[in-house]
């Protein structure tokens, strides 16, 4: 596969973030059914599947460099987007362990990873680092192993330690969320931390999701995707700079709105970890405007449905109110009401109109 | 914009010893324990008990007892959040731990318990007194104690913040959260809720 | 459940430690590396006996940082279902043998202040992959291995590349020798215990320490799992017109997709719903997180990812 990355590309300010036709197409659509409701769609994280996103353990696409620069900026600005508690060190090897062998493994033309005993040289040609250090020795690093190598991977990361018979997070780098803030959630439970959404806690969504990760074994990793809304192309949509993009929302026009309201999907990845028996959470992010969704007939056939469908409730909470009406009416005339299939591929291999 | 109901929010019980515990620890925001913070047909004296008298001319025991029953006095919160980091460090497994006081109180004794090594299971709190909260603001980070109503403008940066349910246990505050960030003058009128 | 595409092992070494005990040493049977080694980890292992075949699972007693080889220590049990006799008396080196990915359900504690350590018999083996782990994390520990007169050599030897002052003891007095109220009783607070041994000095301990009043978060015991094995019994598939055997270390979905019946499934671990069957006829034991307290009462739906049946038959409208 030949990726062409875009480095230069902005998630903020100037907005240049574009999709590629092939970008677009890999786009991992969240909606299998014409309507949504909270469940625990989980399955297993194996290579392949309806879209390309799931071809790689940590998927990465066009947009790496760009994001991991954006990155570098977030945590520039403000140095508690990434935070591990000093009880998750062995978590904090284990990931590094992790993504490196397997981005060495699925992308060999962009990374390597070389072993001699305990002394590793890691290789990210995109990035043009190469780094020596001692595993397990974190003064031979240049920061802490967590964030070291999430520093380099597209999307967020949480560690999970497991105790009591529940989940707590005790660490992350939390650039790319849909506004939640680690430094309050930091060391909160499973429950907890779900606290503000609502009716997945009545439909006992959350007791039986715990209960699964709970028994989550180390070897059979698992997936699930999650969606929202975002204005603009904007990666850092934290509760810290809500002053900053909040505004994005109340800027979206009849005239705009395709263009600026973007389906934002977390690809959510849960392994264990060996070492430490804690839990790596991956949430990676995709961001895809509603003109670009619309080049897909089966997506805008789909999304228009879903949208116009949805619970008031989970709406409120995705923060979604002031622009679904709009893009309602941007999309209701490109909705055909022909049959959509099961799933969530694109059910083709070029865009339309 | 209301998330009042949040599921995240701790609850309180009345507090009666842990049958599976040896020993029993309980601090109090207070003079003296409130009856109110223990369940049907506990007493006091189940417990070993520390309580703040909020004055200076406090005497001092020639012989601390540390066993069910007896009662130490403190002069202030801080004086009694000093000695508990000490008694704690020499503590053995098997003690319950208890804090009974407004909800500043309980999580700040929750967060000297937790870096002793105390586990959730082997403490347990009673909210009394008054309902104002600890907020920070997810902003600047700034803590503001004893906020009493919906909305209010964060000494640190100015904004006006809704007071969420949504809890840190590691702060021991509320999140506040700026309401008019979207349309900024957007700000409703404030309701006094946490008295 | 079972992890993916088993590993192909081959038998590199086997050591005697003791008349019987032997340290069975394995590396991948096509080369490359073997997962790292999940600490207070366990693989199972099919022994394939002439018509015969066990799945028992064995502590893996190898560092993370290994990953060449992965070792396991067995006892030659008197009374064995044969797993153990087969492995001392009929497995050579050079023999290739097919193992599952290591899990654990026994893991190290990340908050605990100290970590408390007992172990009986063969019940060090957990213990060992902790060992180095502990060491990696400067963690502080206490480690007491009782053993009887003859093992405690064995045991001594096996610890003591990790043995640094009074951390580790063997003690091969007995039970009655051994101290363990007093032991439990001074373990400052965050003190977390590990034991793994004989079923009566696991509750011996557990018991003991939860008199003591050490809360159940803090005490933990090894275990192999095996929460989808149960006795075999047979499933009817009504639509599909045949019956399957369900093994008793084979998940009752994976008995229907062996038959090469394509059944719902999505997460495999009782969660999601998906698997939902309905059953005509037998009692089905429900083990999943789906279903209400009425629904598994009514009996008239199952989750085939991890529920089986509660006699020798079930039929489904599958």
């Amino acid at each position: 596969m030949t990726l062409q990355f875009k480095p230069a590309e902005t998630f903020r300010d100037t907005f240049t973030y574009r999709k590629s036709p092939e970008d677009i197409l890999r786009f991992p659509f969240p909606f299998p059914e014409d309507e949504y409701m909270y469940s625990v769609n989980i399955e297993p994280h194996v290579r392949g599947g309806p879209t390309a996103a799931f071809r790689a353990t940590f998927d990465i696409d066009e947009h790496y460099i760009a994001e991991c620069r954006e990155r570098e900026r977030v945590l520039k600005e403000d140095p508690k987007r990434c935070q591990v508690l000093p009880h998750m060190m062995a978590a904090e090897w284990d990931t590094l362990e992790l993504i490196m062998e397997s981005m060495a493994a699925d992308y060999p033309e962009h990374f390597s990873l070389a072993k001699a005993g305990d002394l590793w040289t890691w290789v990210n040609r995109p990035l043009g680092i190469q780094q020596s250090f001692t595993f397990g020795k974190v003064e031979t690093l240049p920061c802490p192993p967590f964030e070291y190598i999430t520093r380099q991977a597209q999307g967020d990361f949480t560690l999970q330690d497991q105790r009591d018979d529940n989940l707590y997070v005790d660490g992350g780098m939390v650039t790319t969320q849909a506004d939640w803030s680690l430094e309050f959630d930091i060391g909160m439970s499973f429950h907890e931390w779900h606290g503000p959404v609502p009716l997945a806690h009545e439909k006992g969504v959350f007791d039986r999701a715990l209960k699964y990760l709970l028994r989550l074994q180390y070897g059979q990793p698992v997936r699930r995707l999650n969606w929202t809304m975002t204005i603009n192309p904007r990666l850092d949509t934290s509760p810290e700079n809500y002053p900053v993009w909040g505004p994005d929302k109340a800027s979206v026009t009849p005239e705009n709105v395709a263009e600026k309201a973007h389906l934002r999907v977390e690809l959510q990845t849960l392994f264990r970890l060996p070492r430490s028996g804690a839990i790596l959470f991956g949430i990676r992010c995709y961001l895809t405007s509603v003109a670009d969704i619309a080049k897909v007939p089966k997506w805008r056939r789909r999304l228009h449905r879903v949208l116009r469908d949805l619970h008031p409730d989970i709406a409120s909470y995705k923060g979604l109110p002031r622009f679904r009406p709009m893009v309602l009416d941007y999309l209701a005339p490109l909705d055909d009401g022909a049959p959509t299939s099961k799933g969530i591929a694109p059910d083709t291999d070029v865009l339309g109109g | 914009m209301s998330d009042q109901g949040i599921k995240s929010r701790p609850s309180y019980q009345p507090i009666a010893p842990d049958p599976a515990g040896r020993h029993h620890l309980m601090v109090v925001d207070g003079a003296e324990v409130p009856p109110e913070a223990l369940a049907e047909g506990v007493t006091p004296s189940a417990f070993e008990v520390w309580t703040v008298a909020r004055r200076s001319a406090v005497p001092g025991v020639p012989m601390m007892e540390e066993a069910a029953g007896a009662v130490r006095t403190f002069r202030s919160t801080p004086h009694l959040f000093s000695a508990l980091e000490e008694r704690l460090a020499r503590e053995t497994m098997g003690l319950r731990f208890y804090a009974v006081g407004p909800e500043p109180f309980l999580w700040d004794a929750y967060g000297i318990g937790e870096r002793a090594g105390l586990s959730r299971q082997e403490m347990g709190f009673a909210h009394v007194g008054p309902k104002a909260r600890r907020i920070f603001c997810v902003h600047c980070r700034e803590v503001m104690e004893k906020v009493t109503t919906s909305i209010v403008t964060c000494t640190g940066c100015g904004a006006a913040l809704f007071v969420r349910d949504h809890f840190s246990r590691r702060l021991a505050a509320f999140m506040g959260v700026q309401i008019d960030a979207e349309v900024p003058g957007e700000v409703p009128a404030a309701e006094e809720l946490y008295r | 459940m079972t992890a993916g595409e088993p590993l192909h092992v081959r038998v590199r070494e086997i050591e005697e430690l003791a008349p019987s005990l032997k340290r069975f040493s394995f590396e991948p049977a096509h080369g490359g590396q073997f997962p790292t080694p999940p600490a207070g980890g366990h693989v199972m292992l099919t022994l394939r006996d002439g018509a015969r075949v066990m799945k028992n699972a064995y502590s893996l007693v190898t560092p993370p940082t290994e990953r060449t080889r992965y070792d396991i220590i067995v006892r030659l049990v008197a009374q064995s279902r044969g797993g153990s006799s087969f492995l001392h008396r009929s497995v050579v080196p050079g023999d290739v043998l097919e193992m599952a990915n290591p899990i654990s359900l026994f893991s190290l504690a990340a908050t605990a202040r100290k970590h408390l350590l007992v172990g009986g018999g063969i019940g060090i083996t957990p213990l060992l992959s902790f060992l180095p782990e502990l060491k990696a994390r400067g963690a502080r520990f206490e480690l007491h291995q009782l053993a009887t007169g003859e093992e405690a050599p064995v045991f001594e030897r096996l610890l003591a590349p990790y043995a640094a002052a009074e951390e580790i003891r063997v003690h091969s007095g007995g039970r009655a020798a051994f101290d363990l109220a007093g032991l439990l009783a001074r373990q400052p607070l965050g003190t977390h215990l590990y034991v793994c041994g004989p079923h009566s000095l696991m509750d011996a301990v557990t018991g003991t320490a939860a008199g003591l009043g050490w809360p159940k978060g803090k005490i933990h015991k090894e275990s192999f799992g095996g929460d989808v094995s149960g006795l075999p019994f047979r499933a009817v598939l009504k639509k599909s017109g045949i019956e399957v055997e369900v093994g008793e270390t084979q998940s009752l979905l994976e008995a229907i997709e062996a038959a090469g019946v394509a059944a719902p499934c999505l997460c495999r671990g009782g969660a999601c719903g998906e698997c939902a069957t309905p059953v005509i006829e037998g009692e089905a034991d429900h083990r999943d997180d789906f279903l209400s307290a009425e629904e598994k009462a009514s009996g008239k739906l199952i989750m085939t990812c991890v529920s089986r049946a509660r006699g020798p038959r079930l039929v489904l409208d599958l």
